[in-house]
């Protein structure tokens, strides 16, 4: 067998690692179910079921640090394919995707889809029309991109400045969504939970920075989809005798539209751009499961995939990761199995409210309000579900759920063994480091390489740039956690937001630079600066009630007023200049050096010559 | 490594993989869901056609164009000499 350049750089004993680390958490949960058999207190469960992955998490993190920049920075590029798109898929929407996302489909059903079929074109926009490019490229950040692009230390420092709100939401919601549920699973208040996540994600990336945070990402991937695929297959088998839940819940969903229509769910027609998505709060099934466009209008839903497209495909948190892969090649390879695993979450996570609509219905069709199941009473215990107790009958309407508890829910209603909850807790702690620490990753290495040194295209030397690197992240993670403590808002509306503020912002730029040769330095600057400004103005716009358009929509104004300012301000200025075009043809080209390692090998000749 | 005078069919080549790539998946992308309703009357596997479509079809066609890109684009790469040296 030959081994090529790139197969020499990937490391060959990856799969053992991992599988190492599956095996240990597998065998954590085991012996969790023993000692729950024997009787140990659930407290001590519960603490094991937290602190136990977080261990290894923060080991592999350790384990992986570096002193070569090159390591910090991009994880050496040699990560592969398969684990490059694994950390990409769970990053995207981290557990806000996981559990908002299946309570969401939980309460609206078909609605929820607009979300997910953004998060597939995203991957596809991506990896067809801006990963590669990017990768090529090899710059560490997306301003340090764009200001190499347009060789413009002004459009690099102000794309950092404005890729600093839509980062910072998201870590807030995603530090939220994890305090959450470590906070329920042992008991502790959020706040301190948030303050626990800081630290552990400090622990975790700073030391390595980018390789820390991509070995100890992908181990927190393989903890969260198992986390939320093993109770949803256990409860597949019970329930329909095979364990492969999204493929298996079909029949449910027939039985489950003639109860809804039996039991009085209405089929309501939302008006064409409405977006009554479901708050972090208790709430009651609001339409039949697969009964499209009763809480999201049909103009509203194409736009909310759209808005979502252009956020995924332009996420700074994500593209530089598509740069650590050991060639273009792999980096479309990448973005193909971030589309399996995030399929994968995103249709288990579908199952799951589907199984949990199921039980509900077991319930409602008994219809006795004043003989509840077991599981039902100990949802109420748990503080999951509200029940109006003030009817004899059981309605569906007076069983109101919370909604980021369903996922949480189902392992309790299908009798499972505590473990299970716990260990699904676990696995959206998991999913929340793993989304925090990419976006902090992600906006420490802006603020050391763009903002800090963001006046010179040479860097600093290897020690300063390293620390430098690492007291950047530091920083912004305690900066992100202070934010999620003052802001009280919901998880999944900071994502959203979020969103369509990088698609507003950066996506018709990148998409531009790459496919518009003849966009300069102010088609830069106005596409970003209109497309931020358009979006802030809709999103508060949407949220004080100003205009009858949802904040989380803002992309439909956002993305043409980003493209529009970038066209037109390219087009009535003068053209660019010979470098950078030859700069854009360089990049176009998947062979030859990375552009921005020749600049450094250039950088280093000039010094010692 | 490629040639210069290559360098303009390459483009032209890839400008058009990236139509063929995109343009057909986002047009799907917005018009099913649109017809998922119509579509909810027939059934796929158990599951109502539409939502099926609109949830695991997307899936599936998503995975198969990123693959088909691949695919094809590293055959234009191979074929312009534009591909990365190994």
């Amino acid at each position: 067998m030959s081994f090529t350049s790139q197969t020499r750089l990937v490391n060959p004993r990856l799969g053992a690692y991992f599988g190492i680390f599956a095996s240990a958490l597998v065998g954590l949960v085991i012996l969790l179910l023993i000692f729950e058999e024997l009787g140990t207190s659930s407290l001590w469960l519960r603490w094991a079921m937290l602190v136990g992955p977080l261990v290894l998490y923060a080991a592999i993190g350790v384990a992986v640090f570096t002193r070569e920049p090159f390591e910090f920075f991009a994880a050496g590029r040699r990560v592969p394919a398969g684990y490059t798109g694994l950390g990409i898929a769970n990053a995207t929407m981290g557990a806000t995707g996981i559990v908002a996302m299946t309570g969401v489909f939980f309460i609206i059903g078909f609605d929820a889809l607009c979300l997910v079929i953004g998060g597939f074109a995203g991957f596809v926009v991506m990896g067809v029309m801006l990963a590669p490019f990017f990768r090529k490229f090899g710059s560490f950040t997306v301003p340090s991109y764009l200001g190499r692009r347009f060789d413009s230390m002004a459009v690099r420092i102000l794309s950092a400045a404005l890729m600093a709100l839509p980062l910072l939401l998201l870590i807030a919601a995603e530090l939220r969504m994890g305090a959450f549920a470590a906070g329920w699973l042992v008991g502790q208040p959020a706040s301190l939970m948030i303050f626990m996540l800081v630290f552990m994600i400090i622990v975790t990336i700073v030391l390595g920075g980018m390789r820390s945070l991509t070995w100890s990402s992908c181990a927190q991937a393989i903890a969260a989809i198992l986390a939320l695929i093993v109770p949803v297959a256990i409860v597949a088998v019970l329930v329909t005798s095979f364990p492969l839940p999204q493929l298996t819940h079909g029949p449910l969903l027939r039985a489950l539209a003639f109860t809804e229509g039996v039991e009085g769910l209405p089929v309501v027609e939302a008006s064409t751009f409405a977006f009554l998505i479901p708050d972090d709060g208790f709430a009651p099934l609001a339409k039949q499961f697969t009964a499209p466009f009763g809480s999201i209008g049909p103009g509203a839903f194409v736009v909310a995939t759209l808005t979502v497209m252009a956020g995924v495909a332009s996420a700074p948190w994500l593209l530089p990761r598509t740069t650590m892969t050991p060639g273009v090649y792999e980096t479309r390879k990448s973005l193909g199995w971030a589309t399996v695993f995030f399929g994968l979450v995103m249709l288990t996570a579908a199952s799951i409210s589907v199984f949990m609509r199921d039980f509900l219905m077991d319930v409602v069709r008994a219809g006795d309000g004043a003989d509840l199941p077991d599981w039902m009473r100990q949802l109420v215990d748990l503080g999951f579900i509200q029940i109006d107790t003030h009817s004899t009958r059981l309605a569906l309407t007076s069983v109101s759920f919370s909604r980021d508890a369903v996922l949480l829910s189902l392992p309790v209603a299908a009798g499972l063994p505590s473990v299970f909850v716990y260990l699904a807790a676990a696995g959206v702690v998991a999913a929340a480091l793993l989304a925090a620490g990419a976006a902090v990753g992600a906006l420490g290495c802006i603020l050391a390489e763009d903002v800090v040194n963001g006046l010179s295209w040479e860097p600093l030397p290897n020690e300063p740039r390293l620390w430098l690197g690492r007291i950047a992240i530091g920083a912004v993670a305690i900066l992100g956690g202070l934010l999620a403590l003052v802001a009280p808002t919901d998880p999944l509306r900071l994502l959203l937001w979020c969103l369509a503020l990088t698609g507003s912002t950066l996506f018709p730029v990148l998409v531009l630079s790459i496919w518009w040769k003849r966009m300069n330095t102010f088609g830069a600057i106005a596409g970003l600066v209109s497309g931020f400004g358009v979006a802030v103005i809709t999103i508060l716009g949407g949220e004080g009630r100003f205009f009858g358009l949802d904040g989380a929509l803002a992309g439909v104004l956002g993305i043409p007023a980003g493209a529009l300012g970038a066209i037109a301000a390219s087009l009535v200025t003068p053209g660019p200049s010979r470098k950078m075009l030859e700069l854009v043809h360089e990049m176009r080209i998947p062979g030859g050096e990375v552009l921005y390692d020749r600049e450094m090998r250039q950088l280093r000749l000039k010094k010692r010559g | 490594m490629i040639e210069r005078k290559e360098r303009k069919p390459y483009w032209r080549h890839t400008k058009w993989q990236m139509i063929a790539s995109v343009v057909p998946f986002l047009i799907l992308i917005v018009v099913l869901p649109l017809y998922a309703d119509s579509l909810n009357a027939e059934k796929f596997l158990g599951f109502p056609l539409g939502y099926f479509l609109s949830a695991h079809g997307i899936a599936v066609i998503a995975i198969f164009t990123i693959a088909s890109f691949v695919n094809r684009q590293d055959a234009i790469d191979h074929w312009h000499g534009a591909h990365e040296d190994i």
